[in-house]
């Protein structure tokens, strides 16, 4: 119960909240602010999207291994960047 | 109260529970989609099938089209009712005569069970039964068959939607503009802001949360209407007007095959959560160069 509610009843981050927040969000190339879970949430989005949109138009040409390191990387780089 | 010790400890009765009936499940249901398991099938049991449900599922015809019916469904109909939900909440901030039997009126389809309203829309709307094709055809020499032309089903499943769900909207807007504080809105007036200032500047960010809420519960309920659209137009015309869930229900394929019907409800939880998180984003305010 770290945090306050103020008159009209929005809830009011605590400072110590407020400062673990800005800890865990910090910017990257992701056109919104983002902690850790939601680049990793990102990630298995994107892996997910891959791989059926690989299933769909490229497997005839292509395994579907070939989505899953290009997936791997991708989800590695919007943790790290994103 | 500061300790996180006695925190877990009042938390872990809610947290068993939602392991045990909202976690596993879930895990099950996604260990399924990765077999083989027909009911009907000569060799009983599961068999590994690895990515071959998903296969077949983004090759599947009637799925796909399911999917792109199911997304217009939920957009016309979400739209219209948060739209319509805000002018009635607005209007019911105002004082007027009648306002107190408007507001029960009102909210009486909420309490229709979703089968039921699904009946009396297909009284409404049977032709040579119903008085709405009759209307439409004496009045306006408008031919209204939903079980031949598709694009009315869908038509009609939104409006039954929206008479549905509209007061649902209308009480959460209410009670999140009865939240906002007169202040601001007084300083917005006096600064000389004018009504669509007003609603932009200082309604709408007071309103976010509320709005974000409500939309979620109808985007999520949208995507999974069965029974009412079902009971209206069971489907049809042909297969013509089946959405994800009553397709996946209806269809012998996938009703008989759990693990094709797990890799079917799997998708579509990805696609809601995919849309939500999107909306959210949207409306949130997070996006780079807001002020949250």
């Amino acid at each position: 119960m770290s945090d306050r509610q103020d008159d009209v009843g929005a809830t009011r981050e605590s400072p110590e909240r407020a400062k673990l927040k800005s800890a865990s969000e910090r910017p990257g190339f992701l056109p919104f602010h983002t902690n850790a879970f939601d680049r990793v949430f990102i990630g298995v989005v994107i892996l997910i999207g891959i791989h059926l949109l690989w299933l769909r138009f490229m497997e005839p040409a292509l395994p579907i291994e070939v989505a899953t390191v290009i997936s791997l990387v991708v989800g590695y780089v919007v943790v790290r960047r994103g | 109260m500061r300790n996180p010790r006695t925190g877990w400890l009042l938390l872990s009765p809610t947290l068993i529970i939602l392991i045990i009936f909202g976690f596993m499940p879930f895990l099950y249901v996604l260990v399924v989609g990765f077999f083989d398991w027909n009911v009907f099938a000569a060799e009983d049991g599961m068999r590994f099938n690895g990515l071959g449900n998903y296969r077949r599922l983004v090759f599947d015809d009637l799925f796909l089209h399911s999917v792109g019916l199911t997304i217009r469904f939920a957009v016309f109909a979400i739209v219209s009712e948060v739209v319509l939900g805000f002018l009635l909440a607005q209007m019911l901030t105002r004082k007027f005569p009648g306002k107190s039997l408007f507001r029960i009126i009102h909210t009486f389809p909420l309490m229709i069970a979703p089968i039921a309203v699904g009946a009396i829309w297909r009284l409404l709307v049977i032709p040579g039964f119903g008085p709405v094709p009759f209307v439409l055809d004496r009045w306006f020499d408008f031919t209204y068959q939903i079980g031949t032309y598709p694009d009315q089903a869908l038509a009609t499943s939104v409006i039954m939607d929206v008479w549905h769900w509209t007061p649902f909207v209308t009480l959460t807007m209410l009670a999140g503009l009865s939240a906002i504080p007169r202040e601001p809105v007084e300083q917005a007036k006096v600064d000389g802001a004018n009504r669509l200032q007003v609603f932009w500047y200082v309604t709408l960010p007071f309103l976010r949360p509320v709005l974000l809420t409500t939309v979620f519960i109808r985007i999520m309920d949208a995507i999974r209407t069965v029974d009412e659209v079902w009971m209206l137009a069971g489907g049809g015309p042909g297969t013509r007007f089946t959405g994800i869930y009553i397709w996946r229900v209806t269809s012998p394929g996938a009703s008989a095959d759990w693990g094709y019907g797990s890799s079917i409800s799997l998708i579509t939880l990805y696609l809601t959560i995919v849309l939500c998180w999107l909306l959210f984003i949207a409306i949130s305010g997070r996006r780079k160069g807001e002020v949250e």
